[in-house]
Parts: structure tokens; C-alpha cells; sequence
């Protein structure tokens, strides 16, 4: 048995994974038109009374499925181990931040589940669950943005003749961490771009993640597919 | 193209994530005393329309401190990496290391998530009934203030690692300092309990002296890694993306860690 053996096993864990992340993203009625900060407590009671199932369906999925990431992180730390460092820092800096990046997740789901445990609950507490869901969601990035951040830096770091990630993935990683920052904000403000329904804190911060997952898979699969080095092979 | 200096400098790993480290204890501190105002903390005692009061004179920098924080707070992560590498470099097993690698990230929850997703939510919707805000008051502080184990087990843990190192990474005065901050949480535990007094979470012990403690613990690791850091020898050898073959060659020890 080598040092991979089982990697890809995981690797290709990533595509059912992301099915039912899509399908989880679906089922949620609150997701496909966002639900608006707007709305009153009794529209968000509302909302939880008319659609209780879909909503413990869909949460109960991404509550199983969203640390799924962690395997996967675990593999890039794996493919950083070959990245021409002088220490295991970076790698330290995505083990500390892959624990947390779905704990963001899991809360939210914890949130909306409670909220459709009882939906006949005072409109106001049904909110403020909601609220809670929603600012975790939205606001809970900073694992990501510094996830991005650290991956860039290995990668421009990783100066050698066959790098383990090509120099544009770096860029890539750059340009998703600034892609997620709006989301932070999201609380300041109940309508526009940066609402937590907004298009920057919402599609936006969404599509980067969807897109983030796309690089990393590819670059994961091409690393995969190389020979592997005699480095590798004595590592 | 002129290459920039740090790329060349064997530390560089160990440089960029003790800046961040820096810049990331910098934040924190403008963004709970300055901007957010959520340190000294709010008064355990207020009733809920207080509370509201509370949230009303601080609405804008709640929500724009605690933005930066969501933003921003991941790099505390850098720390981390940091002091874990500092645990592998002394003479003791690397269960020390991963332990407190996986503590302090989970850490990261009630040391700035909980009190940020709370303080957001209070303060985005004012005219939240009185009640519902205090809950989220509590909640905030109490997972911040609070005693947490992971911080208890955490410094325990790298005390532990200093005590027995041979290697003198860090001193042995540290080590016990690990203790005093340890002891903090102790400390900190009957704020669950108490709504005044100096046992509540805004008292002289439970906060006065478990924040002294805390900024010269932070402080004096910051400046130990930095001394450690700058006594790291790489040596000479060839820099990575000089030659990656003799590179992989010299320095397996790093490479297969």
C-alpha cells in the first residue's frame, strides 16, 4: 500500500457529494429566490408552517453533507506535503481552518431546523431562529476567505519545476477569497447587494464557493493523473 | 522581473504567518475595544430594555466590527500553525502538536464565531422584542467571556510540551505562564452562575484579571515566536525553485513530515 492508497477514493467521493449538495440547494425553498431579511415575523412563521418538510429534507441533507468538504480538504493538504516549503506551516494553516469551514454550515443547518421543528412557535422566536440561520450562512466565511488566502500563498511559494498546483489556481483562490468578502457584511443592511439575499452576498459568495469547489477538483484530478515523482514515491 | 526579496528568504513561511498573526491580534483588539465596544463588557445585570439601550449606542460598530471579523478572523488560524510548528520542534510526542492544532481550531467557535453571529443579529433588527434581544446579549457574552475548555486543555496541553522539551524552544517561564492562562478559565467559570460581583463576567476577577493575563500571555508568545523564528537555521542549502530536485533532496525531513 502506498501513501495515496484510498485518495481516490475520497477524490471521487466529490462528485456525489456535490450532486447532493446541489439538490440539498434546491430543495431548500428559502434558497430559490432567497428568502428576504424583509419579510415580517409573521411572513417567516409563515413560511416555515407552508413548507416544514422541504425545509427539514433539504437541512438534514446539508447537516449530513457539508462536512464532506473535510475529506476533501484533507486531500490538498495531502498534495501540499509536495509543494517545494521549508516548513509544514501553510499545511498547518488549512488543518486549522478545514474544521471550522463547515461548522459555519452545520450551525446554520441547525438554525433552520429548529425553526421548522415547531412552526407554530411565536412568530418572533420563528425569526429569530431564522436570523441566526441566515447571518451563519451568509456571514460565516472566514474560514473560507483565509482557506483561499492560504492555498494562494502555498501555491506562489511552490516554486519548483512541476508544481504541485499550476500559478493560476493561486490567482483562482485569490479571486474567490475577495469574491466572499461582501458576505461578511451582510449584516449591516436588509435590502440591496449586500443583503444576506443580495447579489453579491448571496449569488455572489455562492458562486464562489460552487467555482472554488470546480478549480480545486480539477487541479486535485490532473495532480492525481501525473506520474508520480520519485519524491513521491520514497516520501 | 525583479523577485521579491521574501521569496528568497528560507523563513518566509514562518515570517508571512507571524505577520498575519500580528496584524490578526491587532484586529481583534481595535474591533472588541475600539470599534464594536463589546470590551469591557456589556453589564450582566441590565434588564432587557437596557439591553436595548446597550445595542442602540453601539449599532453601527457592532456591525461593521464584527463584518471585519467575519472576514478577517480566519487568519487566527496562522497562530496556530505557528505554535504547533513550535510543538514540533521540541523534544516531545507530536500528539502534543495535532492536540493543540485541533483545540485552538475549534477555539475559534466560542472565541469570536458565537459572539459575532449574536451581535449581528441583535443589532441588525433594533426593533427585536426587548426579551429576545437580552437572550442574544447573553449568548454573546457568555460564549465569549464564559469559560471554554478547549482554551483550559489548550494551554494545558502546550504547557505540558514546553515543561518537558529539551530542545529549549520556548523557556520554561512560559510554560508556566501556559498555567496562569489555563487557570484564567478556571476563573472564568462562575460567571455562568453570578449576574454581579466580581465572579460575573464584567468583574474584577472574571474579566479585569483574566484580560491582563490574556494580553501578556498573547503578547509574550508573539514575541517568543519571533525569537524562535529568528533563531531557526535552515543553513545555506539551495532555496526551493532553484533546483527542485537537489531541493527535495536536502530536505526530506520537512518534506515528509
Amino acid at each position: 500500500m502506498t501513501r495515496t492508497t484510498g485518495e481516490r477514493i475520497i477524490f471521487w467521493s466529490l462528485p456525489a457529494v456535490a450532486v447532493v449538495w446541489i439538490a440539498a440547494f434546491f430543495l431548500f425553498p428559502g434558497f430559490v429566490p432567497p428568502m428576504s431579511p424583509k419579510a415580517s415575523p409573521a411572513q417567516v412563521a409563515a413560511f416555515y408552517a407552508d413548507h416544514t418538510s422541504r425545509v427539514r429534507y433539504s437541512m438534514i441533507l446539508l447537516n449530513w453533507f457539508c462536512v464532506a468538504l473535510i475529506p476533501i480538504l484533507m486531500l490538498i493538504v495531502e498534495r501540499m506535503r509536495l509543494m517545494a516549503h521549508r516548513t509544514p506551516i501553510l499545511r498547518y494553516c488549512v488543518i486549522g481552518v478545514a474544521a471550522a469551514t463547515p461548522i459555519a454550515f452545520l450551525t446554520a443547518t441547525i438554525f433552520w431546523l429548529l425553526a421548522a421543528f415547531r412552526p407554530y412557535r411565536a412568530p418572533e422566536l420563528t425569526q429569530l431562529y431564522n436570523d441566526l440561520a441566515w447571518i451563519t450562512f451568509t456571514c460565516g466565511v472566514p474560514f473560507l476567505v483565509a482557506l483561499c488566502l492560504f492555498l494562494a500563498v502555498a501555491i506562489y511559494l511552490d516554486q519548483q519545476d512541476t508544481p504541485v498546483f499550476p500559478r493560476w489556481v493561486g490567482h483562482c483562490n485569490l479571486l474567490i477569497a475577495i469574491a466572499l468578502v461582501p458576505a461578511g457584511f451582510a449584516g449591516l443592511t436588509l435590502s440591496g447587494a449586500f443583503a444576506w439575499n443580495g447579489f453579491l452576498s448571496f449569488w455572489v459568495k455562492n458562486l464562489a464557493i460552487a467555482a472554488w469547489l470546480v478549480v480545486m477538483a480539477v487541479v486535485l484530478g490532473q495532480a492525481y493523473a501525473r506520474p508520480r515523482s520519485a519524491a513521491e514515491v520514497t516520501a | 522581473m525583479m523577485r521579491p526579496a521574501i521569496l528568497d528568504d528560507p523563513k518566509r513561511e514562518l515570517w508571512l504567518a507571524w505577520y498575519a498573526t500580528v496584524g490578526f491580534y491587532s484586529l481583534y483588539t481595535v474591533v472588541f475595544f475600539i470599534i464594536t465596544r463589546t470590551q469591557p463588557p456589556g453589564k450582566p445585570w441590565y434588564d432587557p430594555s437596557q439591553v436595548v439601550g446597550w445595542f442602540a449606542g453601539r449599532h453601527d460598530g457592532l456591525l461593521i466590527g464584527f463584518a471585519l471579523i467575519f472576514v478577517l478572523g480566519g487568519l487566527s488560524a496562522t497562530s496556530l500553525a505557528l505554535i504547533t510548528y513550535s510543538i514540533r520542534r521540541m523534544s516531545v510526542s507530536r500528539a502534543f502538536a495535532y492536540s493543540y492544532l485541533i483545540l485552538y481550531a475549534v477555539a475559534a467557535v466560542p472565541g469570536f464565531l458565537f459572539i459575532c453571529t449574536a451581535m449581528t443579529v441583535g443589532a441588525m433588527r433594533p426593533e427585536r422584542s426587548p426579551a429576545l434581544l437580552q437572550w442574544l446579549y447573553d449568548l454573546a457574552f457568555l460564549s465569549f467571556s464564559g469559560t471554554m475548555g478547549v482554551f483550559l486543555i489548550g494551554s494545558l496541553i502546550w504547557m505540558t510540551a514546553i515543561l518537558l522539551d529539551k530542545n529549549h524552544v520556548f523557556p520554561k517561564w512560559f510554560g508556566y505562564l501556559n498555567l496562569c492562562n489555563a487557570l484564567t478559565e478556571v476563573v472564568v467559570a462562575p460567571s455562568w452562575i453570578f449576574h454581579e460581583g466580581a465572579l460575573a463576567w464584567n468583574g474584577a476577577i472574571a474579566w479585569w484579571i483574566n484580560v491582563v493575563v490574556f494580553a501578556l500571555y498573547t503578547g509574550a508568545f508573539i514575541y517568543l515566536l519571533r525569537s524562535m523564528i529568528l533563531r531557526e537555521d535552515f543553513g545555506t542549502g539551495p532555496l526551493p525553485g532553484l533546483d527542485s530536485k537537489v531541493w527535495r533532496t536536502i530536505v526530506p525531513v520537512e518534506a515528509t513530515v
